[in-house]
Parts: structure tokens; C-alpha cells; sequence
């Protein structure tokens, strides 16, 4: 009898902690979904300040603004590799003209904000990363035996992680 | 090609024999000392809480004199902003908090982590290493030390040490009673060829004991080397970062004056050779290598 018991509250025991654990995944899923979120904001509200702080220095240089212009307008239409795509062509673009440019270097304010947009590229990509690999961890939780019985019975539902358009599987971003 | 999640699979297996055949060898060696010399158990016990408090001492308040004794101070973002926005960033990803951030002023290339747990852990840098070295390099190096944090190294060397300890203080004592003490009469002669072999066992153990556990205490460390290389790749994704700023590390000329046999191990880079806490760096690259 008292072996039935000790079953009987392993497997509540068990149970408790497999619904926890995968609650609290999803938790932090949402948690990076909206740092992710954050980051983009903070890198949308970054371009204007550097174009409006670059253009005196850099009025010959029309196609470093066009692109960081297109990245703002992909942010705010959350095509995330796009815009990171542009945000690293207009960097690379811009640290050659401010090597060469010893007047532009010392003022410092172009090189702090760039500075920050490499930051927030960086930011952004690890917030992406840690978001696909904790769905991946999720899915991985709720396809194993006996979990995924429990998983159908919680209805846990497979996390999609990040959802890339065809558009932007096409245009992997090269990174030198 | 190995990829790093079996790099950090294989080198936890390996650690946690190396820390198992360890415990194995702190207790027959204590064992067979006390036989040898016929030691109570209080000897025993007196060396394992002896060597307990001080490495406990250390574990809580190791942190604080490491840095004082390196004389660093804390880094803020605007001055050294990549230090600090690239541990933010990896902090992020490896899912533990912002750990607090310090600089010594110094040429040498070198950066440590220490600090019991994740909550409390503290990441040290040169301003020599952030100077040579640019953002992808640090953030290698950086991903390395974080990794120490999140696989609790510092817990582990703590536990190593304490078993260290024991074993050095009871071959002190052992030493003594030998000269000094030699008034007890063993009880159990008859125990015959068995108890004379346990004996001289006991005898050698007291002189090599304490080289034998250094040893193994230098391979559990090592190991936990690799591991941290192997986690740091699977943060920044780039083992070409780490790969460079080692082989820049290994070039430089500049040496950390006060790096504390204390902490070495938490280390970056370990300037001692002899018994080093620390992998060949050729050793290191060629794993980072396999993970390309």
C-alpha cells in the first residue's frame, strides 16, 4: 500500500515539475521576444541621431544615409535581416571614411554612435539567439517520452521561434 | 569537426571522473596515513575542518581580496564601453545577471572571473587586454570567463581545495607525530603482511600525496579550461574570436605581476608554467579549431 503511495506522489511530484519548468520557458521565451523588441526600438530611435550628427562631415557620402534610412524603414516593418544587413554594410562604410578622416575621429560623436548601433546589432542578435534556443530547449522537452503525453495534455504547442521570411533566408548576411 | 555541444558534453564527463578517482584518492590517502601512523579519527576530522573554514573563508570573501590586491577599480560604460556592453550582451546570452565589472591598470594581457555564483560573480579585465584586443577578440575572451561563472568553476576548485587541504594538513601533522609524537603503541601488530603493507602504503602516501593531489587538481583545472573554451564558443558563435585573442595573449610580452596562485585558475591565461592551472595554448586553439 505504502509503495502505491510513494508512486502514486512521485509521479505528482513529477508532473508539478515538468508543467513548471516548461512554464517558465515560455516565460522567458516572452521575456526575450520583448528584448528583442526593445533593441530594435533603441536601434530605430539611433539612426536619425547619427544621421543628423554625420551629415555636416559627410555630405559627399548620399549612399551610407540611403542605407541606413532603408534600415530604419525595414525596422518598422520588422524585417529584422534586412535592416541588420544594411545597419552592418552602412558601419563598414562609414569606419573607412572615419579612418580617413582624422577630424571626424576626433570629435568622437560619429565613432560613439556607432559605437552604440554595433552594440545594439549585437544586442539584438544574442536577444534572437537566446529566444531560438530556448524554443528549441521547449521542443525539445515536449517531443520526449512519457513528456510529450503530458505536453498534449497541458496542450503545449511547439514553439515556433523566429519566423523567417523566404526574403530573408535568400539574403544571408556575409560577415567578414 | 566536433561540435561544441559535444565538446561540453565530453569535457563534464571527464571532469566529473577526474573529481570522482579524486575524492577516491584524498580518502585512502587519509586512510592509509592515519593507519600507517596509527593517528586517531580526531586527527581526521581536525585537518577536514581546518582546511573546510579556510577555503569557506575564501569562497565568501575571496572576491573582495583578489581585487583589492590587484588594486582594480570598478569600469564604467562610457570609459571602457566595450568591456561593459560586451559582457552585457553576453550576459544576455548565457542567462545569467550582469556580473559587477573591474579593470586593472596594467600592460599585461589577462582577465579573470571569480565570486561563488552567478549572483555574485565579478569579470576583471587589463586595460592592456582591452586595449590590443577588438570587440569580437574580447568578446572570446569575456564569453570564457562567463562561462567559468555559469559551470560554477569556482565552486568546484573550491571543493577541490578543501580536499587538498585536508590531505596537506594531515601529512604536516603525520610529519610531526613522527619525530615528535611517536608515544602510541599500535594495537593491531597482528594484523601481519596485510597490516605491513598497509603501513608502508601509508608511509609513501605521506610523501607523495600531497605532489599527486596538486596534480590531479591541475588536470581537473585544465579540463575546465576547455570547457569553458568550448561553452564560450557556444555563446559568441565565433571561435575565430577567442582563437585570435589567444594567440595574441600568447604573444604578448607583458606579464601580470600579481596574478595570486589564489586565482589562477579563473585566468584567462596562466603566466606560471611549471604546474599550470591552465592547457598549452597551442592545445587550446587546436580544440577551439575542430569547433570551426
Amino acid at each position: 500500500m505504502i509503495i502505491i503511495y510513494v508512486v502514486l506522489a512521485v509521479l505528482i511530484l513529477y508532473v508539478i515539475g515538468f508543467y513548471n519548468q516548461l512554464k517558465t520557458i515560455l516565460v522567458q521565451i516572452g521575456a526575450s521576444t520583448q528584448e528583442i523588441g526593445n533593441q530594435l526600438k533603441r536601434q530605430a530611435d539611433l539612426i536619425p541621431n547619427l544621421v543628423e550628427s554625420a551629415k555636416g562631415y559627410l555630405k559627399h557620402e548620399k549612399e551610407i544615409f540611403t542605407q541606413l534610412t532603408d534600415a530604419r524603414k525595414a525596422i518598422s516593418a520588422n524585417k529584422i535581416e534586412k535592416s541588420q544587413e544594411l545597419i552592418s554594410k552602412a558601419l563598414g562604410a562609414l569606419q573607412v571614411i572615419v579612418e580617413s578622416n582624422p577630424e571626424l575621429k576626433a570629435s568622437g560623436i560619429v565613432t560613439d554612435l556607432m559605437a552604440e548601433l554595433r552594440d545594439t546589432a549585437d544586442k539584438l542578435m544574442y536577444a534572437r539567439r537566446t529566444m531560438i534556443d530556448l524554443s528549441a530547449n521547449f521542443n525539445a522537452k515536449i517531443v520526449t517520452f512519457p513528456n510529450s503525453i503530458l505536453a498534449s495534455i497541458f496542450n503545449f504547442q511547439p514553439q515556433k521561434g523566429l519566423e523567417i521570411t523566404k526574403e530573408e533566408a535568400t539574403n544571408p548576411i556575409v560577415k567578414l | 569537426m566536433i561540435s561544441f555541444y559535444e565538446q561540453i558534453q565530453r569535457n563534464k564527463i571527464r571532469s566529473s571522473l577526474i573529481v570522482s578517482i579524486f575524492i577516491v584518492f584524498v580518502i585512502s590517502a587519509a586512510y592509509l596515513i592515519s593507519y600507517a601512523l596509527n593517528l586517531s579519527n580526531g586527527f581526521l576530522f581536525f585537518a577536514f575542518v581546518f582546511a573546510l573554514i579556510s577555503s569557506f573563508v575564501s569562497y565568501y570573501y575571496g572576491d573582495q581580496i583578489v581585487l583589492t590586491l590587484n588594486q582594480a577599480i570598478p569600469a564604467n560604460r562610457k570609459k571602457y564601453f566595450n568591456f561593459y556592453t560586451v559582457t552585457e550582451n553576453l550576459s544576455l546570452a548565457n542567462q545569467t545577471p550582469m556580473p559587477k565589472i573591474y579593470v586593472i591598470e596594467s600592460e599585461a594581457m589577462n582577465a579573470f572571473a571569480t565570486g561563488r555564483d552567478p549572483e555574485h560573480a565579478v569579470v576583471c579585465a587589463t586595460t592592456g587586454l582591452l586595449k590590443k584586443l577588438n570587440r569580437t577578440q574580447l568578446e572570446g575572451v569575456i564569453a570564457h570567463e562567463l562561462s567559468h561563472v555559469k559551470n560554477y568553476d569556482i565552486r568546484l576548485m573550491m571543493i577541490v581545495s578543501i580536499l587538498i587541504g585536508t590531505i596537506s594538513i594531515l601529512t604536516n601533522m603525520a610529519t610531526r607525530s613522527m619525530f615528535f609524537g611517536g608515544n602510541r603503541r599500535r594495537n593491531n601488530d597482528d594484523n601481519g603482511e596485510l597490516g605491513v603493507l598497509l603501513s608502508i602504503l601509508g608511509i609513501i602516501m605521506m610523501i607523495f600525496a600531497p605532489l599527486i593531489a596538486k596534480l590531479i587538481q591541475m588536470a581537473i583545472s585544465r579540463r575546465r579550461e576547455f570547457l569553458a573554451d568550448a561553452s564560450a564558443v557556444k555563446l559568441t558563435r565565433q571561435p575565430s574570436g577567442l582563437i585570435q585573442a589567444l594567440e595574441i595573449i600568447s604573444k604578448d610580452p607583458n606579464i601580470l605581476k600579481s596574478a595570486s596562485p589564489a586565482t589562477a585558475s579563473l585566468y584567462i591565461n596562466n603566466p606560471s608554467s611549471l604546474f599550470s592551472t591552465h592547457p598549452p595554448i597551442i592545445d587550446r586553439i587546436k580544440a577551439l579549431k575542430e569547433m570551426i
